[in-house]
């Protein structure tokens, strides 16, 4: 199998993004006005205090400017098959002799890597100016950390993949979507640092593979944990997004046969 | 002859409801996804309260106070103003004109045939839900005069959040595009809404107060009600102006529409 | 009393902005609006009588649009004067709106999700119609449309022509006097369309309502307008009758004969002979330089003719020529 057209793919939806400039200089205000209000809460509620269980002030603000910058870079189209479905182009498209979940993966690349380079970066570096963050550990923290982040993205990634999959049974999947994004949004870190999550929190996080999207990267990043720790929290990431993703193509491989019995 | 505004307008919003009820399953799952996506923010704040015990003073009863006014006026602000939030896809779509070639008046129809139920109810059911939570544990003396007071400081923060979207609209007659001044000028500005102003830098604090003052929607009705330490560094008066600040800004922001209009009647679009 | 419609010297400019090229264009336009003036209607002047049916074409741009946005006081005119039914549009909104009515063919003024009989009681309202009236129109007109299946039902479950037809009903539930049609039958089938055509002579028939098409389709002004209007550039290039336009523009005149047998025709100075098939032929000719009853004449002397018939050449050819090739 060629990976030469799923590579065209990608290069058309990274090009594609280019055309709306304005779109992401709001974009990347918008996120860069997060990180400095987030900044403003945990300077208030820190006060005088150096520390809050054994957590600085600028770990906080690194964790929110990498969180919230990460949230940038990870582009998933939630809507992808759900529309795909209602205007009957799916039909098509799975005739194509080319793997569609494929296509989707590469298309949502292309666009994560248009974000990575003009909407992560820059929002960083703004933040970085205005409020400042931790410097990583060390040199080793900074390449786990980028892998930590690549699966951190399959792990949102094929939580979204999953959630598209029920456009073959829901007529409409905005709801699911927006509720999805409730819990990606208190349950990564991206809203709350998890480590002030309360104790009672933890089972649920655990449970859930919210914590593995940003959180781990970003304790990486901080030098939080060992070689072995890392070495643990990246296959939790990996068996996360790799279980998901096998859920998804299980009601992927189901919808598809529900469609073939509508007649498309 | 006979007048028959008031039917009128009960028609339209039996109309609006109606559509709104044609889709019932999606309509309640969408209602209560907006629900859930405005609560996160509360949720967080939750957490974070359960940790640090209370925000520069504001305890978690009282910042969930806080936000319940937040939610209430953007909920009722959206049965009568989504018209005015979407103005630019109704020119765009022809639907504008159709206003005109009716008779009655043009900000009348924008007003009362436009109503956006799943954030209404999305929106209102959270401040109705945080209001019901906290208003009896806030320590607040519902007396009749903090009652009318909370009326009218509801009814200024929608109007101010009105006046925000028709002067947005207005602008949309000039300009081809103002999505992302809508966003930088009422969205993003919400978002610090959230908190008690007093936290940010002196900066936000008069563009929140004396540029778009979201600060009267539900910082300062809340403290006239709560009285946190915090207020010392904003001038008294502040509490008592809410609902005048609405009616001044909505007032400018109505003159500012009738001298648009001249101007998309000569252009068109 | 002057006329129902009266259109003195009407003009109107746009300013269009000029945008500059990539990120510094935008935000040098952003500061420094650079605009660039176009004339959409330019002098334009006509009378249109109570009971007249007028169809308004022109190509995409002509400024026909403008002038309808004109006259249903959508738009400010630049100068000149506009007087309709006693009022002027722009400046007595209101008053004036309740006189008219206005079709858009490709945008419904109808409750997208509700049935269509909800959009009419709104509208009662809205134009504050006595019950009485509106009672009186909805029977008639439904009636008339054959409207009666439908009324109940959600107005997105209805074809393109039931929607069609609800539309027009619900632009005159208030007994307008004037009635503005925007490609009234666009999108809809052959049959779909003569209906709504029968339904608009008739209306203007019976009611003497005046009715203004603007319409993309040739066959909907043939069928209902005795007068064409047609502006080009801003301009109004003609205005007259149908047949008028005919012997204006149409110098071109066309005969076919029908032989008693396959035969040539010698040639026969400006006249052009194509061959139909066997025993027809078809002549062209101007009728400037040829009598066609001295042609029809030689014809008939010279040879066994059997059938012999003058035709029109199609309407749309014409005005596409007027318009110097431009797509109608």
């Amino acid at each position: 199998m060629s990976l030469i057209p799923y590579f065209a793919y990608a290069k058309k939806s990274f090009l594609g993004r280019s055309a709306y400039r304005f779109d992401h200089l709001m974009g990347i205000f918008s996120t860069c006005l997060q990180v400095f209000i987030y900044w403003n809460i945990y300077r208030a509620l820190y006060g005088q205090r150096t520390e809050v269980d054994g957590i600085t002030m600028a770990m906080v603000t690194t964790n929110f400017i990498l969180s919230l910058g990460l949230r940038e870079a990870f582009y998933t189209d939630d809507g992808y098959l759900s529309r795909k479905i209602r205007d009957g182009s799916i039909a098509t498209e799975l005739l194509h002799p080319i793997s569609f979940k494929g296509r989707m993966l590469a298309e949502n690349l292309g666009n994560a890597l248009f974000n990575l380079i003009f909407r992560f970066a820059p929002a960083v570096l703004i933040s970085v100016c205005i409020v400042g963050i931790q410097p990583p550990a060390d040199a080793e923290s900074v390449a786990l950390f980028m892998v930590s982040a690549v699966l951190g993205y399959g792990v949102l990634w094929a939580i979204s993949f999953a959630c598209q999959m029920t456009a073959f049974w829901l007529m409409n999947t905005w709801s699911l979507f927006t509720v999805k994004n409730v819990f990606v949004g208190i349950l990564s870190g991206s809203m709350i640092p998890l480590w002030f999550m309360p104790e009672w929190m933890g089972g649920v996080l655990k449970a859930t593979p919210f914590s593995s999207i940003y959180f781990t990267p970003v304790q990486i990043y901080l030098g939080q944990l060992s070689l072995k720790e890392i070495g643990a929290r990246c296959a939790v990431q990996l068996l996360w997004a790799a279980g998901i993703f096998l859920l998804g193509d299980f009601l992927w491989r189901r919808g598809q046969k529900k469609l073939v019995v509508q007649g498309g | 002859m006979r007048d028959n505004t008031l039917e009128l307008i009960g028609l339209y919003m039996r109309t609006t409801v109606r559509s709104w009820f044609q889709y019932r399953v999606d309509a309640l799952l969408r209602s209560v996804a907006v629900f859930l996506r405005e609560a996160a923010g509360v949720i967080a704040i939750y957490f974070t309260l359960l940790k640090f015990d209370n925000l520069n003073g504001w305890g978690l009863q009282e910042m969930m106070f806080l936000y319940s006014l937040l939610f209430l006026t953007y909920g009722i602000l959206i049965i009568f103003f989504t018209g005015l939030r979407d103005f630019g896809a109704m020119v765009r779509t022809g639907k504008f004109d159709r206003y005109i070639l009716r008779p009655r008046g043009l900000l009348f129809q924008m007003i009362f045939v436009n109503a956006d139920w799943f954030a209404a109810v999305g929106h209102g059911g959270l401040g109705i839900l945080l209001f019901v939570i906290t208003a009896g544990r806030v320590g607040i003396r519902w007396t009749p005069g903090t009652i009318v007071y909370y009326v009218l400081a509801v009814a200024g923060g929608v109007l101010i959040q009105g006046a925000v979207f028709l002067f947005l609209a207005t602008l949309n007659i000039f300009l081809l595009e103002t999505g992302s001044l809508k966003e930088l000028l009422y969205y993003d500005t919400r978002k610090f809404a959230g908190y008690p102003i007093s936290i940010f830098h002196k900066a936000i604090q008069c563009f929140m107060i004396y540029v778009v003052p979201m600060a009267f929607v539900n910082y300062f009705p809340a403290q006239f009600l709560l009285r946190k330490p915090d207020m010392a560094q904003f001038p008294e008066i502040f509490l008592y102006i809410p609902f005048a600040v609405g009616v001044g800004v909505y007032l400018l922001a109505y003159l500012f529409w009738r001298f648009g209009l001249r101007f998309y009647k000569s252009s068109g679009n | 009393m002057g006329s129902l419609i009266e259109v003195r010297d009407l003009s109107k400019t746009f300013k269009v902005s000029r945008r500059g090229k990539g990120i510094p264009g935008m935000v040098a336009n952003l500061f420094v609006p650079r605009y660039e003036k176009r004339q959409a209607v330019k002098e334009v002047s006509f009378d249109i009588e109570e009971g007249e049916m007028v169809g308004f074409i022109g190509p995409n741009g002509a400024g026909k649009s403008t002038t309808i946005k004109m006259l249903s006081g959508i738009l400010y005119p630049d100068s000149g004067s506009l007087r309709v039914a006693g009022y002027v549009p722009y400046r007595q909104r209101r008053d004036y709106v309740s006189k008219i009515g206005v079709v858009f063919g490709q945008k419904s003024q109808l409750q997208w999700d509700l049935p269509v009989i909800d959009s009419f009681e709104l509208l009662k309202a809205i134009y504050r119609i006595p019950g009485e009236v509106y009672r009186r129109n909805l029977e008639r007109y439904t009636e008339m449309l054959n409207m009666g299946g439908f009324l109940n039902q959600p107005v997105r479950q209805l074809s393109l022509g039931q929607r069609m037809r609800a539309d027009i009903v619900a632009a005159l539930l208030h007994s307008p006097r004037i009635v503005f049609f925007d490609e009234p039958t666009i999108g809809v089938d052959v049959v779909g369309k003569e209906v709504i055509r029968s339904f608009l002579r008739e209306l203007n028939a019976r009611d003497r309502l005046t009715m203004i098409f603007t319409t993309h389709d040739m066959q909907d002004i043939e069928k209902t307008c005795r007068r064409l209007l047609i502006i080009d550039g801003g301009s109004k290039v003609y205005d007259g009758s149908l047949e008028g336009i005919r012997a204006k523009y149409s110098a071109v005149r066309q005969l076919e004969v029908e032989f008693a047998e396959s035969l040539t025709v010698l040639p026969m100075e400006h006249v052009t002979i194509q061959d139909l098939d066997a025993y027809k032929k078809r002549f062209l000719f101007e009728s400037a330089q040829v009598e066609i009853q001295d042609l029809m004449n030689r014809l008939l002397s010279e040879y066994p003719v059997r059938d012999l018939n003058i035709t029109e050449p199609a309407i749309e050819g014409i005005i596409r020529r007027i318009y110097g090739g431009e797509e109608v």
